[in-house]
């Protein structure tokens, strides 16, 4: 881990849906080229904390910086756009669009390019997620393990400088699993700022810098892989990780 | 019925299926493109903009093609603006329909799921890039078959523009029937001329909604 200022800091971050408190006060950070996987049972808020370091939701109170942004400030919050990359549970590719549409779109709209380097640039990432070839097909047209690549490339292809994975492999089928989570084992390796929530425990040991357990809106216990997997000091990690790990 | 008798009118006939057929292109253009319009404003944030979308979509929803059709052609003479009446027959089915059509596109975008207005975001786009180089597309394989069905409604609709004197099919057939009688027969070809215009278009709706189930 480098000593630089963090790239996402989160101090006191609160916020409720409707009458339930989903967050209690999170406070976080995560340096640059770090891999932070969050684990947690399903309410537990970790995929409203990645929602709001991503800034599709907003805090209700605390702060947050993500890239320099603070996204707690609602001037200043859409200037995170198109910086970082997030790939969802359920894809959300474009259906009327190719492989290769999907990538370019944001290429064309956002930064302009022309439609000659976008697609060469399209390619590339296409081909660094093992999918060059599959350009021309429509999302239908591809496995749910080939649709979650496409997502990863067209997250890539605008060099975010942080990717956010929301349970990217919870929609797969089991076999289909292992080459999402090569490819984003590939992109921590390369030194890509992660924060992955997942139930993946597997992939959280194995690529993990820090792993984050949440429960009932708190972070009840964080550390390296080893010491959360291993040695876990809060109960509620314990009781969590057997009825996983059990499975 | 004595069909020879309408055989001698035919050319008539044909010249108010002329005008039915203008009058539907044009009010499926005028339609289409204010309920475009009004679904925009409707989704829309601007606060007075999507209330002035539903009070339209309500108020034309909630009255008889006739009155508005009236109010546009006898309304306009009233205020000094002497209006052509296919061009009134044209407005007067286009802002009907148009409320409509407004729904049905508006039931359109909102079926497009949320996370495909949150993975634009994330990579940047502006709401109005979303909405349209990635929400509209969408939106028109599922408004394809209402909006069709709607257009045929719309179709035998114009046969309400008789009633401020425009010469489409109807009235030309009326105009037969002063003249020579008939009326069985006069009714009945009319009744034929229109299932031939609108039946492919139901076929084709049809076979819409079967490729667009799951195979």
């Amino acid at each position: 881990m480098s000593n630089l200022e963090p790239i996402i800091k989160l101090a006191g971050v609160t916020k409720s849906f409707g009458a339930v408190q989903v967050l209690k006060g999170i406070d976080l950070h995560v340096s640059e080229g770090e891999v932070l996987v969050v684990i947690g049972a399903s309410g537990s808020g970790k995929s409203t904390v990645l929602r709001i370091m991503s800034g599709l939701e907003t805090a209700d109170s605390g702060q947050v910086w993500v890239n320099s942004v603070p996204l707690h400030d609602p001037r200043r919050a859409r200037e995170i756009r198109g910086h970082v990359g997030m790939v969802f549970q359920q894809f959300n590719l474009f259906p009327h669009l190719t492989a290769l549409g999907n990538v370019t779109l944001a290429l064309l709209k956002v930064r302009k390019l022309s439609a000659e380097v976008a697609k060469k640039k399209a390619l590339a990432v296409l081909d660094r997620v093992g999918l060059a070839e599959k350009a021309g097909n429509y999302p239908s047209q591809l496995s749910g393990g080939q649709q979650q690549r496409v997502a990863i490339a067209r997250a890539l292809a605008v060099e975010p400088t942080i990717m956010f994975f929301d349970e990217a492999t919870s929609a797969l089928d089991p076999e289909l699993v292992g080459e999402v989570t090569s490819v984003m084992r590939s992109l921590a390796d390369e030194g890509m700022t992660m924060v992955v929530v997942t139930h993946e425990m597997s992939f959280a040991r194995k690529t993990a810098d820090r792993v984050v357990f949440m429960d009932q809106g708190i972070i009840a216990e964080q550390g390296p892989p080893e010491q959360l997997f291993v040695r876990p000091q809060n109960d509620r990690t314990k009781q969590f990780l057997q009825r996983v790990l059990e499975v | 019925m004595n069909f020879i008798v309408v055989l001698a009118s035919f050319p008539q006939l044909l010249e108010g299926l002329l005008i039915t057929l203008a009058l539907s292109a044009a009010s499926i253009v005028g339609s289409t493109l204010l309920g475009l319009l009004a679904a925009t404003l409707r989704v829309s944030r601007v606060p007075i903009g999507s209330q002035i979308a539903r009070i339209y979509v309500e108020v034309f929803r909630g009255s008889p093609l006739l009155i508005t059709l009236l109010f546009v052609y006898f309304g306009s003479a009233y205020a000094g603006y002497h209006m052509n009446i296919f061009a009134a027959a044209v407005v007067g089915i286009s802002v009907y329909q148009g409320a409509y059509i407004a729904e049905i596109i508006r039931a359109g975008i909102e079926s497009v799921p949320p996370g495909q207005w949150e993975a634009s975001k994330i990579l940047g786009l502006s709401n109005s890039q979303t909405f349209v180089s990635v929400v509209l597309p969408q939106t028109g394989k599922i408004v394809l078959p209402p909006l069709i069905g709607q257009y045929i409604a719309l179709i035998k609709d114009t046969s309400i523009a008789f009633v401020i004197g425009l010469a489409e099919l109807v009235r030309q057939g009326q105009a037969i029937i002063d003249r020579v009688g008939q009326p069985l027969a006069v009714y009945v070809t009319i009744a034929a001329l229109y299932f031939i215009i609108c039946y492919p278009l139901s076929r084709w709706v049809r076979g819409l909604e079967k490729r667009s189930q799951p195979a």
